[in-house]
């Protein structure tokens, strides 16, 4: 079964998204900052991070970089309520980029394709 | 032994900025003083030194350098006299990092026009954040640095699976236990003791398992660009022979990647860019350079090439010039097939290079023919999407290489 991590401040969405990934058959873990989270992808070995960028402590696009200087094979998909992060050139560094939304078709197929290896090509610079 | 001036008797350092050279008299000044400055502003608590690892120019470029007003001391370092070759000035650089115990290391181009103190901060911040190897991350005008964007960076993505866009961009950072690294392998080939070395750095960073990341400079690369139509030279062969000669080295490595994976990202967020300066490419003499190769190279490239390959390769050789068009997934497979036979030793290796270049005259003709209306965000469009077709080629090459 594979292991998906969420990184997000509001239980709300945790819950939410827990849920709903549990149901398509996948074992969830959450943390709700960025506190300890290189300790705990290190001791948890999620296939998959479902990172929000905009927590209250913490700055998502910080925390992916982090991710990607320990971690650089787990995919990482970026979770935002506002699509304007998509123009941040750190966000170049995750594998997809998901607005939120009550519908999570999208984030489901992001991360079938994400575990499946699949990366959207790079974008560019401007 | 290289050559040491060290007026100011540097014997330690944390961080080092290299500037390689061999004649840049002209131009070496204005790096010399922006990285002061950004040493200075960014780095202002750590021992800092400037090194011109040279290669014993004869145009002034020790001169010019010793003679730069900065606030942070300076150390010229060159090979003898008569010993070329960018690699050799890094391998002096390695040493001198080592023996000065610095913690992070720069390097940036004698010949830039468009740094800033940022690129100092940018390129060397990451290093003191655990990262290893920083490569740039700048935008450059669609036709500068076709060897980057039509082989070095697809073929090192689809290969070794790290996105990094300008794994030969020339301005890096890397960490001093990385600088040991480097002096500890065994792989020193005449290519890489020349302009091999970017590509040879970047790709041992990916395969000794170094934090990598990208670092935004924040404007685009103003340098000596060239026609790669005019002035090829021998980095083409440098730069690919070492791409082909690691691919050897790291095979066990790379067989097991299969997609490539994004890289984290250092510098600025969100902001208005500013656009390079246009490059000039002489379209028709790139597409003339291509179908002469035929005359030369052909009986070469029946011998190297799937005979499909080579099938379609003569269907290209028959298109117009305008309406020509290399497409990308036969360019891939073609580097596959000239990789291969590299490694199987099927020609003199400096043959087989001097025959691939016609290939990618072709290529880059095409390239520039259909990024001609583009923008400059378009034709980087259109390099991800070579990206994807190459690794989309990887099970090509596996098959090719267990053959």
């Amino acid at each position: 079964m594979k292991k998906i991590l969420i990184v997000d401040d509001e239980e709300v969405i945790r819950m939410l998204y827990g849920e709903e990934l549990e149901e398509e058959g996948y074992e969830v873990i959450t943390a709700g900052s960025g506190h300890g989270l290189m300790e705990m992808i290190e001791r948890d070995k999620p296939d998959l991070v479902i990172l929000d960028i905009k927590m209250a402590e913490h700055d998502g696009l910080d925390l992916l970089q982090e991710i990607r200087k320990d971690f650089y094979n787990i995919p990482v998909i970026l979770c935002s309520a506002y699509s304007s992060f998509k123009g941040d050139l750190k966000s170049i560094a995750a594998d997809y980029y998901v607005v939120k939304s009550a519908d999570l078709s999208e984030l489901k197929q992001k991360i079938k394709m994400a575990l499946e290896g699949q990366t959207p090509p790079q974008p560019s610079l401007k | 032994m290289p050559i040491e001036e060290n007026p100011h008797g540097v014997q330690a350092a944390d961080l080092i900025v290299g500037i390689p050279s061999y004649n840049e008299a002209s131009l070496i000044a204005y790096p010399t003083q922006k990285a002061s400055e950004g040493l200075i502003k960014y780095f202002g608590t750590k021992n800092s030194v400037i090194i011109n690892c040279d290669n014993h120019s004869t145009d002034g470029t020790r001169e010019t350098f010793m003679n730069t007003r900065t606030e942070v001391p300076k150390i010229y370092l060159s090979t003898p006299a008569g010993i070329r070759g960018k690699g050799n000035n890094f391998k002096n650089l390695f040493e001198k990092s080592c023996d000065l115990g610095a913690q992070a290391i720069l390097v940036v181009d004698a010949d830039l026009k468009s740094i800033t103190p940022r690129w100092i901060k940018n390129l060397g911040e990451p290093l003191f954040e655990d990262f290893g190897f920083v490569a740039p991350l700048y935008v450059r005008h669609k036709y500068d640095g076709t060897i980057t964007n039509n082989i070095a960076y697809p073929m090192t993505r689809c290969i070794y699976g790290r996105r990094v866009r300008q794994p030969i961009g020339g301005d890096f950072g890397f960490s001093g236990e990385l600088a040991e690294v480097y002096l500890r392998q065994e792989d020193w080939t005449p290519a890489v003791s020349e302009f091999g070395i970017d590509i040879w750095m970047t790709t041992t960073a990916m395969c000794h398992g170094t934090p990598i990341c990208q670092s935004y400079m924040g404007r685009p690369k103003v340098h000596k660009p060239k026609d790669p139509g005019e002035s090829l030279g021998p980095m083409f062969l440098q730069v690919v022979g070492t791409i082909f000669d690691m691919m050897i080295k790291h095979a066990d490595f790379w067989k097991e990647v299969r997609w490539s994976k994004p890289t984290a990202i250092f510098g600025f967020g969100l902001g208005e860019m500013e656009m390079p300066p246009p490059v000039d490419v002489n379209i028709a003499r790139l597409y003339d350079k291509f179908q002469a190769g035929f005359a030369d190279w052909e009986s070469l490239w029946k011998d190297i090439l799937s005979a499909n390959l080579f099938e379609k390769l003569s269907e290209v050789r028959a298109l117009p010039l305008g309406g020509f068009e290399f497409p990308a997934n036969l360019w891939a497979e073609i580097l596959i097939d000239f990789a291969v036979a590299y490694r199987n030793r099927i020609n003199e290796k400096g043959t087989l290079m001097e025959g691939l270049i016609p290939l990618y005259f072709g290529r880059t003709c095409s390239f520039v023919t259909e990024s001609e209306p583009m923008t400059i965000q378009q034709a980087e469009e259109l390099i991800e999407e070579q990206c994807e077709v190459f690794e989309t080629s990887k099970p090509y090459l596996l098959n090719k290489w267990s053959e």
